[in-house]
Formats: structure tokens, sequence, C-alpha cells
């Protein structure tokens, strides 16, 4: 009984105080080691990103493997947050405070993000790539915040200009989810439109709880939209297809990266997603670019789990992390965070597996000054759900 | 020998130099706490102490009066959204703006109240998960309160102080958290208490005894609301941020799971209970940290649970947990408490 008691003891107070300090000249850097936090919901209503978390450990597993950068080892810090901000700062102060990351990178989600924001500029670690597309990263800009995936402006702007000037289309519609995502692209094609001399044939918006979208379709359809964008979550994107397919109502779909995995989409839609246009911030799975392949043999092959998918959630952890790498490999074997923003700031037409990532100097009135990528690429969902590229990588300012 | 005779021998707070040494123990240890500790754990403290207030609350209509509710996430948003709109919008101060707001969460524990006069158990049950839901819903559509983009806290100060720490804010936040908790002790004291356990016990049987049900029950929804908006207000600032998809029906059943396993009816076993839930939430995924046995489960959870073996299993031993001492203690852990206490009753004296 004694015995057990004492064991019980041993493993609380390996919970509580098992993290030991590591002394360094730049916290979370040693002679071997660079430490790196990332958070990502593994379980919860959030869980299908988990794999952007799981993408990241085995990108640096890799780097890893092949020496690592400047000799020293990438110690990849991820944990679950199951989306739930209290448990994301709980998280963060765990390790900052514990064991002392360097930086962090990609963390999923506006909200688990924007609960450890100042956080984290107010101890100015820096923070790359954070895996959702929101304004709030560089509203105001914030020094060592440097945002990698693609405003949606962008991507609506991308689109609007490919149906209107390649397809010929007359009537734009918009579909949209009432919040900030949604709106921002209704912005973005509004003004794409504008510069076009035309303007939106519908805005309609659908809240997140809808569970019925007949009248939304029906209000698509006496707009005669030839075209219509989905900025909605994966859920309404497929339901407002497949509601107009059951309506007759017959436009070319175009919709934003959220809803660029094609397989899933195939899945989800039961096939329906055939033929709808999505723009997406990176290669495709089966993409012939080299540096895609290698992180298909050398990451995913070799050190993803048993049952993972090569799909864009698990490489887009990837997207993330590569500015981050190439950032801390031009410090050089003198690695402090100082150092790291003003490479960083010195990036310029970076490309990886992403469109090109460019940074400027920190000026606290442009927030593109931190904001690096503003390409994107179309693809169509064709036959299977594999994708045709329709497009080279298109810059949009 | 120790029984009680008077009235004021039932309310005395200390009753027996013992407890007086333990209280006065447990205030220096409360005190001390932040400089004991890493800043991390003074967060963690803060998130526990927040659940200690709600669990209290919730105690009070769930364990007292007999009610139930898996709607608090409600009343918590109300609490939250309210501190904050008030401070940002209406630029009162925070201990104006914190009451105002859990005044404005005990109005609606009222509203909610009514209905319960009329419904029982699951009933009630399913009325009260309703209320959760629309508030998320309905703070979530409307531009006023940030909609899904939520709002940030602004910079807490109070008086000559400005609260921009953990370390500051815990000493707000426990100095709240033992004043309610002492309020809901000697509530629970009064003829209100009395009113509460009797409506529990039997409503009927209480009404004939005089107890008016509609002002009882409504005031016990009112109470405990008032309580979990508090909660929510001072979460507000513990977080920073707050948006509506906090606020779920998950966030209600962790309430109400601390509450049963600490203790139904119980002050003390709401304390425990929310201690050690929230304790478990915010830490048990370091237990993938210990020697061997992280590693055991690890593979066990690749095996037969998720892909990634990262944390699923967390969540089955928290909820293996919660089954066995469910299992062993259906007092919860107020009653192992009391266990406890009988064996060492007068130690170390």
């Amino acid at each position: 009984m004694m015995k057990k008691g004492f064991l019980v003891f041993l493993t609380v107070a390996a919970m509580a105080f098992g993290f030991p300090f590591s002394a360094a000249a730049e916290e979370g850097v040693t002679d071997k080691e660079i430490h790196i936090g990332q958070w990502g919901p593994q379980t919860g209503p959030a869980a299908a990103w988990g794999s952007v978390a799981r993408g990241t450990d085995a990108y640096f597993k890799m780097i890893n493997a092949d020496g690592g950068i400047n000799g020293r080892q990438l110690i990849h810090h991820m944990f679950d947050d199951a989306y739930d901000p209290a448990k994301t700062v709980a998280g963060v102060k765990e390790l900052q405070e514990g064991k002392g990351m360097f930086a962090w990178v990609s963390g999923v989600g506006t909200a688990p993000g924007l609960a450890v924001k100042d956080y984290l500029m107010n101890k100015k670690i820096p923070w790359v790539g954070p895996s959702a597309g929101s304004l709030h990263w560089i509203t105001p800009p914030q020094k060592y915040l440097f945002a990698v995936y693609p405003l949606y402006e962008i991507e609506a702007k991308a689109l609007v200009r490919y149906a209107v000037e390649k397809l010929g289309k007359k009537k734009i519609a918009i579909v949209y989810q009432n919040d900030d995502y949604g709106k921002n692209g209704v912005q973005g094609a509004a003004e794409e439109l504008a510069r076009l001399k035309m303007k939106l044939v519908a805005e309609v918006p659908v809240q997140l709880t809808d569970s019925d979208l007949k009248p939304h379709v029906m209000q698509l359809k006496t707009s005669e939209a030839d075209a219509v964008l989905l900025w909605t979550s994966v859920k309404h994107a497929v339901m407002t297809i497949g509601t107009s397919a059951a309506m007759q109502f017959a436009p070319q779909f175009l919709s934003t990266s959220t809803c660029s995995d094609f397989p899933m989409m195939m899945s989800i839609s039961k096939g329906l997603w055939k033929g709808v246009i999505a723009a997406t911030f990176a290669e495709l799975p089966d993409s012939k670019s080299p540096l895609m392949a290698k992180y298909k043999k050398d990451a995913f092959d070799k050190f993803a789990a048993k049952d993972e998918r090569w799909g864009l959630f698990y490489y887009a952890g990837i997207v993330f992390s590569e500015p981050l790498v190439e950032g801390i490999k031009r410090c050089g074997k003198d690695l402090t965070r100082e150092k790291f923003v003003s490479e960083m700031e010195k990036l310029k037409d970076f490309q990886g597996i992403s469109g090109k990532i460019s940074y400027k100097p920190f000026d606290a009135n442009d927030p593109f000054s931190r904001q690096g990528q503003n390409q994107t690429t179309l693809l169509k969902c064709i036959e299977g759900g594999a994708a045709e590229r329709l497009t080279d990588w298109m810059t949009i300012q | 020998m120790n029984m009680k005779r008077v009235y004021y021998e039932d309310v005395r707070f200390f009753t027996s130099g013992v407890v007086f040494f333990w209280f006065v123990a447990l205030l220096l240890f409360l005190a001390a706490f932040p400089f004991l500790f890493k800043n991390y754990y003074v967060y963690v403290a803060n998130y526990i102490a927040i659940n200690v207030i709600v669990a209290i609350g919730l105690n009070i209509l769930v364990g007292y009066t007999g009610q139930i509710s898996l709607g608090h996430a409600g009343f918590f948003a109300i609490g939250a959204y309210g501190t904050l709109v008030l401070m940002t919008k209406a630029h009162l101060p925070f201990l104006v703006a914190l009451p105002l707001s859990a005044l404005v969460a005990a109005l609606f524990g009222f509203l909610l109240g009514l209905p319960a006069l009329r419904l029982e158990g699951p009933y009630l049950a399913i009325a009260t998960l309703g209320f959760g839901m629309t508030v998320t819903q309905v703070i979530g559509r409307v531009g006023f309160f940030g909609g899904r983009q939520g709002l940030h806290a602004p910079e807490l100060s109070i008086g000559p102080w400005n609260l921009s720490t953990d370390r500051d804010f815990y000493y707000l936040l426990i100095t709240i958290t033992i004043l309610l908790t002492l309020a809901a002790r000697n509530i629970i004291k009064t003829r209100v208490g009395r009113s509460f356990i009797a409506i529990r016990d039997a409503d009927i049987a209480a009404e004939t005894m005089g107890v008016n049900l509609v002002f009882y029950k409504t005031l016990s929804f009112a109470l405990s609301a008032f309580y979990t908006g508090v909660a929510g207000g001072l979460y507000a600032f513990v977080l920073r941020y707050i948006e509506p998809e906090i606020f779920t029906l998950l966030r209600s059943i962790m309430f109400l799971s601390m509450v049963v396993v600490g203790g139904l009816g119980s002050i003390m076993g709401s304390v425990a209970g929310a201690c050690l839930l929230s304790w478990m939430d915010l830490q048990l995924r370091n237990i993938l940290n210990i020697p061997y046995l992280g590693e055991w489960l690890k593979t066990l959870s690749q095996s037969f649970f998720s892909i990634t073996g990262v944390s699923n299993i967390q969540f089955i031993l928290y909820g293996l947990i919660m089954i066995l001492i469910m299992l062993f203690e259906p007092l919860g852990i107020f009653g192992i408490w009391i266990r406890t206490k009988k064996y060492w009753k007068m130690w170390p004296f």
C-alpha cells in the first residue's frame, strides 16, 4: 500500500515538475538544439486539422535526419489544445516558461492563436505561419509575427479574375459565411469586379448553423448567376452544391483553399464536387515539383504514422514552417531572435512548396510587411478527386 | 460530544483551533503561491479558481436545490461578454462592470428559473441545454459582441494598480474566490439555504411547510447564475480574449461533472472537484512525458485509438478517473474527504 502511494506521488511529481530548465545564450537554442513549439488540435471539434502539426513534425524530423540546421537539431514540441483557447494558453505558457521555446510555428485556429498572440508578442518571441487566413495577424502588424497563409481576399480576386477573363462569365454571385472569413471573400470579389467594371449579382449570407440552404440557392438562381463563389465552411459548400443540383441550377462553382482538398471534398459530396474550381496555397499532392517529391519521400514516407494521408492539411504543416526553417538557416551559427527577425525581413520571393513568400522591414503602418504569401494558384476538381492545375502561381496585390 | 445545540454553533466558521490553524495556513499558502511557483502555474491556478467559482454556483443549484442545468456555459458567456462590453463600450471600471454583468446573468438565471417551476429532471436538463446553446448562437451573430471574431479584453487597472500579469490578476481572483466561497457557505446556513435543501429533499413537503417554491427556485437559479456570471467576467481576463466557441455545451457538461465528482451538496466538494478536474484538464496530457509509462500509453493509443498517439489517451484516462471516483465514492471527493478527516482528526496536534 505504502509503495503504491509512493508511486502515485512520483507520478504526480513527474507531471508537475517534469520540465528541466535549459541555459543558453538565446532561449531555446543550445549548441545542439533549437526548440520550436506548436499547438494543434488532435482531439475535439477541429481534430481534422491536427494533421498540420503532424506534418510539421515529420518535416522537422526530415531536416534532422539530413543533419539539422547549421549543426543543430530541431526539437519540435507539439501539444494538443483540442481547439480550446484555455488549453492553448496553458500549453504555450507551460512550454515557454518551462522548456523555453526559441520560436513558435503554425498553430491552428483563429481563436487559439488570438488567445496567445499578445503573450508571445510581449515576450518578443517569433511566431511564424499561423494556420488560419485571418487579417488579425497583420492588423496591426507585429514585429515578431510572420503570416504565411494567403489572405482570403487574394483568393477571391484570383477566382473572379479567372472566371471573368478566362471563362467569360458575366454574372458572379457569392455565398458567404456570415463572419470575418466570408466577408473577406465578399470584399475581395467586389474589389476585383469593380476593377473589371462589374458587380456581384447576389451576395447570400449563410449562418454557421443553417441546415437548409434551399432559400439561399433560390436567391442565387433568381439572380441568374453563371458563376458562384463559395465562401463557406466545407459543410455548407457541399450543401450548396447538393441543393443546387437538386434544384437544377448549374453555374460554375468556385471556392477557397479551405475546400481545396479534393479527395476529401469528393467523398463528402459523393462526387458532386467534380468540376469545381478552387484556389489553393500549395502544390498538389501528386505534384511533379522535386521539392514536393522529396518531402513525400523523406518526410512523409519515413516519419508519418501508418494511416496518415498525404493531404493538403498534412503538408500545410510543411508550408507554414518552410519560412521559419529558411530564416533559421540564414542566421548561421549565431542564432538569436533579433537576428532571426532581421533575416526573415530579408526573405524575398522565397519559394518552397507554396507561392512566393516575401517580407519587408517592419513597418507598423504596412500590414504587408508581415504578410508573406501573396500568391495563389487555381485548381479544377476532376474525376476521382484528382486536380487539374489551371494556372501558374498568380500574384495578386 | 459533537452535538450542536444552538444555531450559532452550526453557523460558526471555526469549529476548533485545528480548523482555524489550517484556514490560516491555506491563506498563507495562497498568498505565497505566485512566489513559490512558475508563472505557468499561476495561470493554472487562475483557471482553477474560475472553475471553483462556477462549481460552487452550480452546486447551489444542483447539489442544494436539486435542480439541474446543462446551460451554465450560457451564464458564463453572459458574464464574460457583459464585463467586456460594459468596460469597452460603456467605459465602466472593472469592479462595476463585473457585478453588473453578473447581475445580468442572474436576471437570465431568474428567467430560466421560471420554466423550472414546471419542469423536472430530464425535461429541465433539455430546457437549460437549449438556453446555453441559444446564448452562444445569439452572441455569435451580433456584430456588437464581435460576432465570431470575439472580443479582446482591455487593459485592466483597479485604482492605482495595473493588473497586467497573471500574478497580479491572481491576487484579485483569489480574493474574489475566497469571498464568494465564504458567502456561499453562509447562504447555505441561513433560512435561504435551508429552503433550498428542503426543496431538494421534497418540494411538496417544503411548500406545505411554508417555503415559497416560486421564490426560492428562481432565487436558486439567479444565485447560481450570478456566481457563474462573476466567473465568466473574470475568465475574460484570464484568457484576455473571448469568442462564442469557448462557451460550448462541452463546457456546461464539464462544470456539471466538477460538481458531481466533487460531491453534490457540499461547498468543499465543489472546490475539490473543480481543482481536480481543471487540473487534469490542463495537465493530464503531460502524462505522456513520464518515462516508460508515457511511451507505453502512446503505443497503446496508437494501436487502438488514434493514428497519432498524441493525446486521445488523456481523455480516456480522464473519463476513467471520473468513473472510478463515482464507482467507489458516490459522494464524490467530498466523501473521500470526510473519511480522511475522520481518520486524521487531530493531526498534527
